[in-house]
């Protein structure tokens, strides 16, 4: 897995964590309030075009077809589908589309932010943010975490599926699942806590204290220039319309 | 002990946090359903509590409850909720803190009701059906969701059902909490983990 790891492999994320952060609320912003008629759609489109590129760019083409191929079905959805349909087909379809329509670019910017952000990158961004400590250095292991989150329940989840536990059957039942699932979940959170916290008492993290880093962390021109358009999307979210 | 947050309690606060949204979020899916849409916030917060209460077991320390709190709140508006949204995950947080701070922190009988509280964070996440965002929210969803589902989300969250949502999470934590209390005991406090 290569989720926010502690060493550029290769490539160099081109855009500044500071400007991910601020597209990441914009295009929720954008995707979450906009319809699908024209100049709402035009922007939905465009929204939905920044993380592909941006895959490409990190090359991970594999994930940018593949979202590229959803965001495709997705918009003919919205666009064909959904106003010509009526009644309970039509709302077959937005509950199937709902969820995708309105989370997946979201969730996709994020994916990328996670592949393309190191720790290190990520928390001398916050600093100079002036983000304090007591935020930062939990937001950053929060954001390490998840990745180690789907590892884990997976490895649960196929653990459970060799025992024979599914959801009907024998060791059947919907809270019994939860309960199977969640608890050694919350036993593996414990132990990879302490262990990631042995590890980061060996490197010195210290809240309050200065922390010393060889990342640089600057605003480019890319930036500058996203930082604009994701402005004007908020000027037009906010006031125009 | 010492009162000032150590580099391990932030940490445990990171992944904690991690853990109880990333639960949160798939029990949150169920709601895209209409008639789902009241019960999910309550369900939210009853499987929520599960890892709340072994957050609790790690948290002996004013502030961590209210950062994991804000976190929460930050999250949130990441995901393109309005900005107040942080500000119930504070409260939320500060308000459970200064209730556990209490007992130092060392009640299992306060925990539950502390989970309840802790729990009303969601209310941001359902905040754009109200009070003014109201409208234009349902306008929004008009043109892509089709009028047979707003106006059937419509004629469930009338504005009264914001209440009716703050008592059902609150009682979705509480049970949340004893529920992760019974488990807590059931798994953790015998492999000596709590």
């Amino acid at each position: 897995m290569q989720f926010f790891q502690y060493g550029n492999e290769g490539y160099k994320s081109i855009l500044d964590p500071r400007t991910k952060l601020l597209l990441l609320v914009v295009i929720n912003v954008v995707i979450i309030g906009t319809g699908f008629t024209g100049t709402d759609f035009l922007l939905r489109i465009v929204c939905a075009a920044i993380p592909l590129v941006l895959f490409v760019i990190i090359r991970r083409y594999r994930t940018a077809l593949l979202y590229g191929l959803v965001c495709l079905v997705m918009f003919f959805g919205e666009a064909v589908l959904i106003p010509c349909t009526t009644g309970t087909i039509n709302l077959l379809i937005v509950i199937t589309l709902g969820p995708f329509s309105r989370i997946l670019v979201g969730y996709a910017f994020a994916y990328y932010m996670m592949c393309s952000t190191t720790v290190s990158e990520f928390v001398t961004a916050l600093k100079q943010m002036r983000v304090p400590d007591q935020i930062s250095i939990p937001l950053s292991v929060m954001f390490r975490f998840f990745p180690t989150l789907a590892e884990e329940s997976h490895a649960i989840r196929d653990a459970m599926r060799l025992r024979g536990i599914r959801l009907t059957g024998k060791n059947g039942g919907l809270l019994k699942q939860i309960e199977y699932e969640v608890v050694p979940l919350m036993m593996s959170t414990l132990r990879i806590g302490d262990e990631l916290s042995a590890a980061s008492l060996t490197k010195g993290l210290n809240p309050g204290k200065p922390r010393t880093h060889i990342c640089r962390v600057k605003m480019e021109l890319w930036d500058w220039a996203l930082v604009a358009l994701s402005l004007g999307f908020l000027i037009y979210m906010l006031v125009l319309r | 002990m010492d009162k000032k947050l150590n580099a391990k309690d932030l940490i445990n606060i990171g992944i904690f946090t991690a853990l109880y949204f990333a639960i949160v979020f798939i029990v949150a899916f169920v709601g895209y359903i209409p008639i789902m849409m009241v019960i999910m916030p309550a369900l939210c917060a009853l499987i929520g509590g599960i890892p709340f209460m072994l957050f609790l077991t790690r948290a002996r320390k004013f502030g961590m409850v209210t950062i994991m709190g804000t976190l929460l709140g930050l999250l949130t508006f990441l995901l393109g909720r309005p900005w107040l949204s942080i500000l119930f995950g504070v409260v939320a947080g500060l308000v459970a803190d200064l209730y556990l701070k209490g007992s130092d922190y060392l009640s299992i009988k306060k925990a539950p009701l502390s989970c309840g509280i802790f729990s009303l964070w969601i209310v941001g996440m359902a905040l754009p059906m109200f009070f003014g965002f109201r409208d234009a929210y349902f306008e929004s969803l008009r043109p892509g969701y089709g009028d047979a589902y707003v106006d059937a989300l419509s004629k469930l969250t009338p504005s009264w059902m914001f209440w009716v949502l703050i008592v059902t999470i609150f009682l979705g934590g509480l049970l949340g909490g004893f529920l992760g209390a019974k488990i807590l005991k059931k798994h953790f406090v015998k492999a000596g983990m709590a």
